[in-house]
């Protein structure tokens, strides 16, 4: 048999193999697909959509075109005009929206000549967001205050012909410069690798949790490891939750040495309870590693697993909120992204490491992810194959 | 409790296709059974199904008096199973995965130890107690395996291919722990392709092909039927024969009438009672092969190399002892002798040959 034979033949196995063993041909094809649409569409474009919050406190025409300005600017996503500066306070550190643009009252007054103060309420927490909004709403407002500025001393009749017509005492300054834009940054000067750092935790859980889990219960079925266990008189339920409190020990250990190791090399420093944030990474084990149970509870190898497992867990990693704020992706990756657990493991361990967030803060997110858990071990267990 | 396992219309079926079919056997309590079959015949989904790893489509079966439908933990607290593949966990030593199956079952501490150090004895592992399973031979593997399979005592041990791979010396060893087991008073369920092991160990011996029991008894029992079914079906043939010549000679059509009597002659000596006996002598010469020739008893001598003769002889002792004699007279020196009855290979084909046939049950 020539050389060139042999190779056709391994291609050809190769193949054949790939054919037979469906959810990897599957996976073999919606994986890239995933991907790609995710980073062309969700993570490969500029910022967009960063949801705000508008508080104005005078009616005018400026008010209105401020608000014409803000709306037109696609990086801005105005989620609710209000009048309440504590509210719209509220809603940055609710996490409902990531800026609170604040309207001073004296801003539709062109009489008054006295410096006009925005306040940017910035959640500073989400870093790439407060980067982003930051400049661009400094931007904004300058060419807002030029504009201003104009009409104000149009309104004093000012042109560069008569200056000396100009009435006593009028600070030309404060007239082309009328907006003071004040930033607020709720949370201080957050970088990015503080950022990023709670959802690498989660990430580091989640991926830990679930191929752990597909070693543990699909490659031990496939080995025959599973076998000599369930020849004895044991449960599946023993079984299972021996090797779940097993990973779960190894996986919050996990999560702990990443936090220390994130303190003592990179400075980070957790606003919120340590225990709180302890307790959210058993959580999340628990409930990646019912994610895990119930993927291998009906495959018969490890390969399977890993094939079955790789597009949902990838994409998860993408569209949870990992590397950038899901509030600037297109509402498609938004709602997937409310669908998945990762989402709210990384709002929960931000909220509390970053924003010094109490149980009171991120209760919608436990019972999300106690939801998530029940359900994903109501199935694996009710679906587990104990045949081997 | 006379029998270790029963089953009752056991069936297993994977969507259309039907791995065992209605299956009723019976095990006798204390005995060394022998479960025979081509590979996906049905014989390791039986021996799933009865050691409760899987479910049964339907049927049931009871093992060591508990029905493996309703009491699968009572069935596995009486069973041990030795895989064919060693299932151990590579990366516990020896000794770390006996303690784990002891604990799985129960055992207390001491007996734990205790039986553990007895069992590695007994096996001869215990020098490599604390290596790794995956740093032994096949052959240690298949003794660590054993160990952790009897830790708990069971009054069954299921056995599937446990000497596959082997050395002669290990298998041997095997063999060897296999009716000590036995002789405590252990049911062994045996599942191997090496016939003479089969042959060796067991007492009773079922055959499985296409998912249904094609033939159950005892060893000696099967080669008596294989022997009585080839008789009566040379039998048929040979009768079949006879007719049509005795047709075609009413008809004239065979002229020679003597050489018609010789055949019918031929024939009717075949269906007599024969067998084959093999002699070597290492001074075999035409003489000795005249003198043979002339003795009634014998029917067909076929000579081979180095002086081994092949004959077709009257199946009674006396002539054997016959033809033992005549050599031995005529100055032969026999080297070896041997009589060929059908082997339990021979058996096995002839019953898994017979693809298409209704399973037999032994009740």
């Amino acid at each position: 048999m020539s050389e060139t034979k042999k190779i056709m033949w391994m291609i050809k196995k190769d193949l054949l193999v790939l054919w037979r063993h469906k959810p990897r041909l599957i996976s073999l094809f919606l994986f890239p697909i995933i991907m790609i649409t995710l980073f062309g569409y969700g993570m490969g474009g500029t910022l967009n959509n960063v949801p705000v919050v508008v508080v104005e406190q005078s009616q005018g025409p400026i008010t209105d075109a401020t608000l014409t300005a803000i709306k037109g600017n696609s990086l801005y996503n105005v989620k609710d005009i209000i009048t309440d500066p504590d509210k719209g306070k509220q809603m940055v550190q609710s996490g409902q929206v990531k800026a609170a643009i604040i309207l001073p009252s004296n801003y539709d007054n062109l009489n008054d000549t006295s410096q006009k103060s925005i306040v940017v309420d910035v959640d500073s927490s989400d870093q790439l967001a407060a980067s982003v909004i930051i400049p661009a709403t400094q931007g904004l407002f300058n060419q807002i205050s030029n504009q201003i500025g104009i009409q104000e001393l149009q309104t004093l009749n000012f042109t560069s012909t008569s200056v000396a017509s100009t009435p006593q005492g009028t600070n030309f300054q404060n007239i082309l410069n009328s907006i003071n834009l004040q930033i607020n940054k709720l949370y201080g000067n957050i970088t990015y690798l503080d950022f990023l750092v709670p959802a690498i935790i989660g990430m580091t859980i989640l991926f830990g949790c679930v191929f752990g889990m597909g070693e543990i219960i699909a490659g031990e079925r496939e080995r025959g490891e599973l076998a000599r266990l369930f020849m004895t008189p044991t449960s599946v339920s023993t079984v299972v939750g021996g090797k779940i409190i097993s990973k779960l020990v190894q996986e919050t250990g996990r999560g702990i040495i990443l936090i220390v190791a994130a303190v003592l090399l990179f400075g980070i420093i957790i606003n919120g309870s340590i225990m709180l944030t302890v307790l959210l990474l058993i959580l999340g084990a628990l409930c990646f590693i019912g994610f895990g149970i119930m993927i291998s509870a009906r495959v018969s190898s490890q390969e399977d697993f890993m094939q079955s497992v790789m597009p949902i867990t990838m994409p998860m990693m993408f569209v949870s909120g990992v590397f950038y704020p899901i509030e600037t992706m297109p509402w498609i990756f938004q709602k997937i992204a409310y669908i998945l657990p990762l989402t709210y493991v990384n709002d929960a361990l931000r909220a509390v490491m970053l924003k010094g967030a109490g149980v009171g803060d991120i209760w919608i997110d436990i019972v999300v992810l106690l939801g998530f858990t029940a359900l994903f071990f109501a199935l694996g267990v009710t679906q587990f194959n104990r045949d081997v | 409790m006379k029998y270790a396992i029963e089953t009752f219309d056991l069936t297993k079926k994977y969507d259309e296709f039907t791995a065992v079919d209605a299956l009723n056997m019976k095990i006798d309590n204390n005995s060394i059974f022998g479960f025979l079959g081509p590979n996906g015949a049905g014989k390791t989904t039986t021996i799933k199904m009865l050691t409760c790893l899987i479910k049964a489509t339907s049927g049931t079966g009871n093992v060591a008096g508990y029905d493996i439908t309703n009491n699968p933990n009572e069935v596995r607290e009486k069973i041990g199973m030795v895989p064919q593949l060693v299932s151990l966990y590579g990366d516990l030593t020896v000794r770390e995965n006996v303690y784990l199956c002891a604990d799985f079952y129960g055992l207390p501490t001491d007996l734990k130890i205790s039986r553990a150090d007895e069992l590695m004895e007994l096996v001869d592992i215990k020098y490599a107690q604390n290596k790794l399973v995956k740093q032994l031979s096949g052959g240690m593997k298949q003794k660590a395996s054993v160990v952790a399979s009897l830790i708990h005592q069971p009054d069954i041990l299921f056995l599937d291919e446990p000497t596959i791979g082997l050395d002669p010396t290990t298998k041997r060893v095997l063999w060897d722990l296999v009716e000590e087991l036995n002789s405590e008073g252990r049911t062994i369920i045996l599942c191997s392709h090496d016939m003479y092991e089969v042959e060796l160990l067991c007492d009773g011996i079922g055959i499985i092909n296409n998912g249904v029991l094609a033939a159950f008894d005892t060893p000696r029992g099967l080669k008596d039927t294989m022997i009585k079914e080839q008789k009566e079906l040379k039998s048929t043939k040979d009768s079949n024969v006879i007719k049509i010549m005795e047709e075609l000679r009413k008809e004239s059509s065979v002229e020679d009438s003597a050489a018609f009597d010789k055949i019918k002659e031929n024939i009717e000596i075949r269906n007599r009672d024969l067998k084959e006996l093999s002699v070597m002598i290492s001074n075999l010469d035409e003489n000795m092969l005249n003198h043979l020739n002339k003795l009634p008893s014998i029917h067909e001598i076929v000579e081979h190399d180095s002086g081994r003769i092949v004959m077709d002889i009257e199946s009674s002792d006396e002539s054997v002892n016959q033809i033992i004699s005549a050599i031995i007279t005529n100055g032969g020196n026999i080297t070896s002798i041997a009589t060929k009855d059908p082997s339990l290979e021979d058996v096995f084909m002839s019953v898994t040959a017979k693809k298409e046939e209704e399973g037999v049950d032994n009740e």
